[in-house]
């Protein structure tokens, strides 16, 4: 599913790539690109109103062709809506979601953005531009169908060949050796076992490949517990509940007396209706009493009546044993949000797991991933990139150049 | 003859059409199950991980406890909270807080900003990122939760609260508020309470930064 996509983005990159070469400010353009997808495309598109507003021609709406506004409001959008009725509007029709205030970000870093944004969508050059499908629809389908019904009409066509050939043959009196049979026919055989050994070949492989890959795998929890309801519409921190991908390996699973200092006083549910996967409508409020059960909460006493047992949540990501992931040193060190791995985790009711986890999409990601040296006290001792970057003698440090690519990195 | 033709057609055709259905079944739907994987054992960890069945470990001969050993403390860290939970309606030891001090100095800039990210994310759903109590799950009272949490700047009660009080709560709760204890270690406890005394009417501001130990920022 995400190949189209994938593919979409990586020509995009590259048309990218070669329009900046043409203009001269590669640098700007490259960082700008690495800035917006870090920090704002989990949720802005560039040509499509997602999370956030689409964000092509962005300088042609409201107070943003003022850079100054621009500033100050991705530095804090909700403190500059107090002060711009178009802002303040913007935020209640995005409402419940409002924009993560950027504070962190220079207003050299917001141009580059913005120079990202302004970069007309590249036009297809020959050659690059023909990779870029136009359609990412799915369409394969499609042409299976049409396959097989060319497939029978030529069967069909063959059939009435061979016997029209027949009846002229007898009736210019012309004789024959009887044909060779279909199944015995040694081309037809070849054909087969040919187009057999290439389909089955395919799926063989994409069966291999699938193995121990859980991309979109969405198991029912023992409690319907909404991502969307929870980091979405009431904005929790993702680090309120798994503050543990800050110190370590594990983001970890909260136990239940942290989903209990808020719901020891949240006991109904009433938000938006809230369905299954399969459209079976999900009583809230009953699934926070089963929250009550394992916590051994009597929620009418309002106090701990029994032990409580834990929740058996169903682990959804898992990286085989030979793999060595540490949360903290993308969250941390390299300030990698969390969306970026887990998707639109705060749009999910029920959480599936949206990367493919696999090799080749981790060391894409440390290939393409410019280090963020400023203010990273952790990348302080290279200090040689920096000089070199300094000099000119670089333009950008991947992950890979700082060792991402190290077998030992993850498996050890 | 003829007829064996026809029936290997009817065949071929069944088949195609099995085939097209197997595929269309496969794409749709929610995947419940995580599929399979080849060679488990480099799958799957021998030793025992976080997120495994913890219950029987003691029928497997293993004696493993995740505690600390009580009066140790970790590099780096500080002494645990030295007052106990109150029991029942017992207030003796909310009321000794008051005499607790704040083991840490005054934070500097790069301390503050650290403690004001923890109080973000940890007390500023509730209590608000303005520290005014009206955090996004109150929301003026829109919101799911509903008390309204302390305002922690303008309420007198809390602006004229002893850290250590302030302390006791965070550590073992108050009212409707949790314990904090499992999400924040002591010495982040002790941050982000050194950060709303800041952000208090005539807080500390924080403390000039100690000399640059970012080698990165010495060279320039």
């Amino acid at each position: 599913m995400n190949q189209p996509k994938s593919i979409l983005r990586r020509s995009l990159s590259v048309c990218l790539v070669i329009f900046s070469l043409l203009f001269g400010n590669q640098l700007l353009a490259q960082e700008g690109k690495a800035l917006f997808q870090t920090n704002c495309a989990s949720c802005h598109a560039l040509n499509k109103d997602l999370t956030g507003p689409a964000l092509a021609g962005v300088e042609t709406r409201g107070p943003w062709g003022d850079r100054k506004k621009l500033y100050a409001w991705i530095h804090n959008p909700s403190a500059f809506a107090k002060s711009d009725t178009y802002a303040a509007d913007l935020l209640k029709k995005y409402s419940p979601v409002v924009m993560t205030a950027f504070p962190q970000l220079t207003e050299k870093e917001i141009d580059a953005i913005v120079d990202y944004i302004n970069t007309p969508p590249p036009t297809p050059a020959p050659g690059a531009g023909a990779a870029a499908p136009a359609e990412p629809k799915d369409s394969s389908f499609l042409f299976g169908i049409l396959a097989i019904v060319l497939g029978v009409v030529a069967l069909i066509l063959l059939q009435i060949n061979s016997t029209l050939k027949k009846l002229s043959d007898e009736q210019a009196g012309i004789h024959r050796a009887e044909p060779v049979s279909f199944w015995k026919n040694k081309a037809y055989i070849a054909t087969c076992i040919i187009l057999l050994f290439l389909t089955g070949g395919y799926f063989l492989a994409q069966g291999a490949i699938g193995l121990g890959r859980q991309t979109k795998y969405q198991p029912e929890q023992p409690i319907y517990y909404s991502h969307k309801v929870h980091a979405g519409i009431n904005q929790v921190n993702c680090l309120y509940c798994h503050g543990g991908a800050m110190e370590g390996k594990h983001a970890n699973i909260p136990s239940v007396n942290v989903c209990m200092n808020c719901h020891a006083a949240i006991n109904e549910y009433k938000g938006p209706e809230l369905l299954r996967e399969d459209g079976s409508k999900v009583d809230g409020t009953a699934e926070i009493q089963k929250l009550y059960k394992h916590a051994g909460w009597d929620p009418t006493a309002k106090k701990y009546t029994s032990e409580g047992e834990p929740i058996e949540w169903i682990k959804i990501h898992s990286l085989p044993d030979h793999v060595y992931f540490n949360h903290s040193q993308h969250v941390k060190a390299g300030g990698v949000q969390c969306q970026t791995c887990h998707g639109p985790i705060q749009e999910m009711g029920e959480v599936y797991q949206f990367s493919t986890l696999s090799m080749g999409w981790c060391i894409n990601c440390h290939r393409e991933t410019a280090v963020k040296f400023k203010d990273n006290g952790f990348y302080s001792m290279y200090e040689k990139f920096h000089n070199d970057i300094k000099s000119g003698k670089m333009d950008s440090v991947t992950v890979e150049k700082i060792g991402g690519t190290e077998c030992q990195k993850c498996h050890y | 003859m003829h007829k064996l033709t026809e029936m290997r057609k009817s065949i071929l055709s069944v088949g195609l059409m099995a085939m097209a259905a197997a595929v269309i079944s496969s794409c749709g739907g929610v995947r419940r199950e995580p599929g399979r994987i080849y060679v488990p054992d480099m799958a799957y960890s021998r030793a025992v991980e976080t997120y495994t069945d913890h219950s029987n470990l003691k029928q497997a001969g293993i004696y493993y406890d995740g505690t600390p050993v009580a009066g140790t403390i970790k590099r780096g860290g500080i002494g645990a909270f030295p007052l106990a939970k109150d029991q029942g309606t017992d207030t003796a030891n909310y009321v000794a807080s008051k005499q607790i001090a704040n083991p840490l100095p005054p934070l500097n800039e790069k301390d503050m900003a650290e403690a004001k990210r923890l109080y973000n994310v940890n007390c500023g759903i509730c209590h608000g990122e303005k520290l005014d109590g009206n955090g996004p799950l109150y929301n003026g009272g829109n919101g799911p939760y509903p008390i309204a949490p302390r305002n922690l700047v303008a309420d007198p009660i809390v602006s004229k609260m002893p850290m250590g009080q302030m302390m006791y709560s965070v550590t073992y709760g108050k009212n409707l508020m949790g314990s904090y204890a499992s999400q924040l270690s002591t010495k982040q406890r002790w941050m982000v309470i050194h950060y709303v005394k800041s952000m208090q009417p005539g807080g500390a501001l924080p403390v000039q930064a100690a000399a640059a130990t970012d080698t990165t920022k010495a060279t320039k």
